[in-house]
């Protein structure tokens, strides 16, 4: 009866030292967030307007999209569209074959993850360097991201240090992370030096000035956009708000909410390409969006900014890791914009939460995420995802619950299951038994013993 | 090819209910008494270092009392005078690196995060980023209270008006088993000397 989200968590949890520490490192970023809501008095505010912004600009985005367009054109900048991954890849591929380009550095994207372009451009002989220090980690060991503001969080120093002994040449057994982070830094340094292009994703696209705004702490953005003679941006068409009214709330909101910091060390405003250099080109990105604006329950996941709070107070998150969701983004905003995306692929993941509600009582942008999860459960049988032996129980449970005489019958005779030996119980073929033991059942059922007091 | 037009139609026609946008000048952004020791202190909590500068002391000692080892140093500010590179005038972008102290002027800082706004105005911005030591200069009386009044002020330079950012304390990284490292990929130091008026 296992889904496939707690298949893949029972690998995770198989090294009990490092779940452990996974659960409290998460915590942790957690009640740093607490700590940066706690002492702001206009938290609650904040994310009552963040959020009404959001719901307003998502339901306005047609305008909006053509007012940043427009500005960004008048920067000077050249600006594509893209319906899905594949013409984004092939936009992106053509800018650069045009320009001759044989390497490019990166800053952090999830939209180039959801896009697959780092492959697909590899495919064409192009080399692709990440370089924000988590994602190139990840790059260097050929994985995916297992958390969006944190992807490399799944290895521990001895991991990178022996990778990096490897692949960057660093010294046997140094596994200190301030070493292991210079080694990168001189190695990056090189990449960012002989790159022909370097491409950002975008935190914000600014419809009022064109500006497309990326938030860093290591400055790998700004670092790949300040020697190459090409910038490349790639923005989701959800990602483009009004005016800096706006942002001065996203921007305080962002990294309290996901890292438990005041503020990223770079908010970064690129407007225009550097005097020296070519023109930036932009790139908008739907790949399902103007479809999933039009769901009337899950709508709101397009409020979403990515910071990552829900996933890092997530019981199921902290105690599974991201690699055990089928979808790229994992978490409470996985689950949905995984259901989103694809529900016959990625049904596996809404088991993945209690319900405990604690995602949306910390998302920055009040996106229902646990709400939108129990509606998601409750179509499972229309997408043909539903569990059988599931729907099995249920109809037998329908016919118990349903029947006063069945289940007056059935709870008087449950004790007698008390007398199976726990071999037969406690067994693959009961499902209750696994990760539980088998309940005793009482000899007096509720209803009786409430009447016998009655009497 | 796709073209904005098709995107924006097939968007358009999926909206289903509209909202409007809230009022945002009720927002009661933090404020403090005192703005400068606010600042001060958040600029220390992000791993940056501040020092006040008296109207008698020259800048250039203070620097080069501050970082005694340092050979290349890279500015194009007028009262500047032991810059050893010009941004302005290097040949490519690339010829900045290996720069000891980079040394910039901050427009205005933010009190509420020690974010200070620095509008590109160098012909290459990269002097903001490959130094391995950033020193920003920054008139004391300049500074908010929060990113509320920080975007109601923030402006491009005229000739360099492509670009320009809030920069709070050092680059620095956790993405290695969540340890704190200061010096990612751009500055390892953020050193902000306080100008009277």
């Amino acid at each position: 009866m296992s889904t496939a989200h707690s298949k893949a968590a029972k690998a995770f949890l198989k090294n009990q030292t490092y779940a452990k520490w996974h659960d409290a490192t998460f915590w942790s970023v957690r009640s740093k967030r607490d700590n940066m809501a706690y002492d702001l008095d206009e938290w609650e505010q904040l994310r009552e307007k963040a959020s009404a912004i959001k719901r307003h600009t998502i339901t306005h985005l047609d305008e909006y999209l053509d007012q940043f367009a427009t500005n960004a054109e008048k920067n000077g900048c050249i600006v594509h569209w893209a319906k899905d991954a594949n013409e984004f890849n092939e936009i992106v591929y053509g800018i650069l074959k045009n320009h001759n380009v044989k390497k490019m550095v990166k800053s952090k994207s999830m939209l180039t993850e959801e896009c697959e372009m780092n492959p697909y451009l590899e495919a064409h002989g192009i080399e692709v360097v990440e370089t924000d220090l988590g994602e190139r980690i990840i790059q260097l060991k050929g994985q995916k991201p297992s958390h969006i503001v944190m992807p490399a969080i799944h290895l521990n120093h001895d991991d990178v240090g022996e990778l990096f002994e490897e692949k960057l040449g660093s010294e046997k057994g140094n596994h200190d992370p301030t070493y292991l982070t210079y080694v990168a830094r001189l190695s990056l340094r090189n990449e960012f030096l002989t790159a022909d292009a370097g491409m950002t994703g975008a935190n914000f696209g600014i419809a009022e000035t064109g500006d497309i705004v990326v938030c860093t702490n290591e400055g790998n953005a700004d670092m790949s956009t300040s020697c190459p003679k090409l910038h490349i941006a790639a923005i989701g068409l959800e990602k483009i708000i009004p005016n800096y009214d706006c942002l001065a709330v996203f921007q305080r909101m962002l990294c309290r909410a996901g890292t438990g910091q005041p503020t990223t060390t770079y908010t970064s405003h690129f407007r225009k390409a550097r005097p020296t250099a070519n023109p930036m080109h932009i790139v908008l990105v739907d790949n399902g969006r103007s479809e999933w604006i039009g769901n009337p329950e899950h709508w709101e996941a397009l409020k979403c900014i990515r910071c990552g709070s829900c996933m890092n107070t997530c019981p199921v998150y902290r105690r599974s890791g991201g690699y055990s969701y089928s979808y790229f983004i994992p978490g409470p905003i996985g689950i949905n914009l995984g259901m989103l995306r694809d529900e016959q692929q990625h049904s596996g993941n809404v088991s993945a939460c209690t319900l405990c509600l604690s995602c949306q009582t910390v998302c920055p942008v009040k996106v229902n995420l646990g709400d939108q999860i129990y509606q998601w459960r409750q179509q499972l049988d229309e997408f043909g995802t539903a569990n059988p032996q599931k729907k099995l129980m249920c109809k037998g449970m329908s016919m118990v619950y349903g029947s006063k005489g069945v289940y007056n019958l059935g709870t008087a005779l449950a004790h007698w299951a008390n007398i199976i030996p726990s071999p037969l119980m406690n067994c693959g073929l009961n499902p209750w038994a696994e990760g539980h033991k088998m309940m005793k059942f009482p000899k007096k059922p509720f209803h009786k013993l409430i009447k016998d007091l009655e009497k | 090819m796709s073209n904005k037009e098709d995107i924006l139609k097939k968007y358009r026609a999926n909206v289903r209910e509209k909202y409007d946008m809230p009022d945002l000048s009720d927002i009661k952004g933090v404020t403090y008494p005192e703005p400068l020791v606010q600042f001060v202190k958040m600029s220390e909590k992000v791993g940056g270092q501040v020092i006040e500068v008296d109207r008698e002391r020259d800048v250039n000692v203070l620097i080069r009392q501050l970082f005694p080892e340092a050979k290349e140093i890279a500015s194009n500010l007028p009262e500047i005078t032991i810059a050893t590179r010009n941004p302005d005038t290097v040949g490519r972008a690339r010829d900045l690196n290996g720069t000891d102290i980079g040394i910039i002027r901050g427009q205005f800082g933010v009190a509420e995060n020690a974010c200070i706004w620095i509008p590109q105005t160098m012909k290459e911005k990269a002097v903001m980023f490959i130094s391995e030591n950033l020193v920003i200069l920054l008139p004391k009386s300049q500074i908010v209270n929060n990113m509320h009044e920080a975007y109601k002020r923030i402006q491009f330079d005229e000739t360099y008006d492509g670009y320009g950012t809030f920069i709070s304390g050092p680059s620095k990284t956790a993405d290695i088993a969540q340890v704190l490292v200061m010096g990612a990929q751009a500055a390892r130091s953020a050193t902000i000397l306080l100008l009277p008026e």
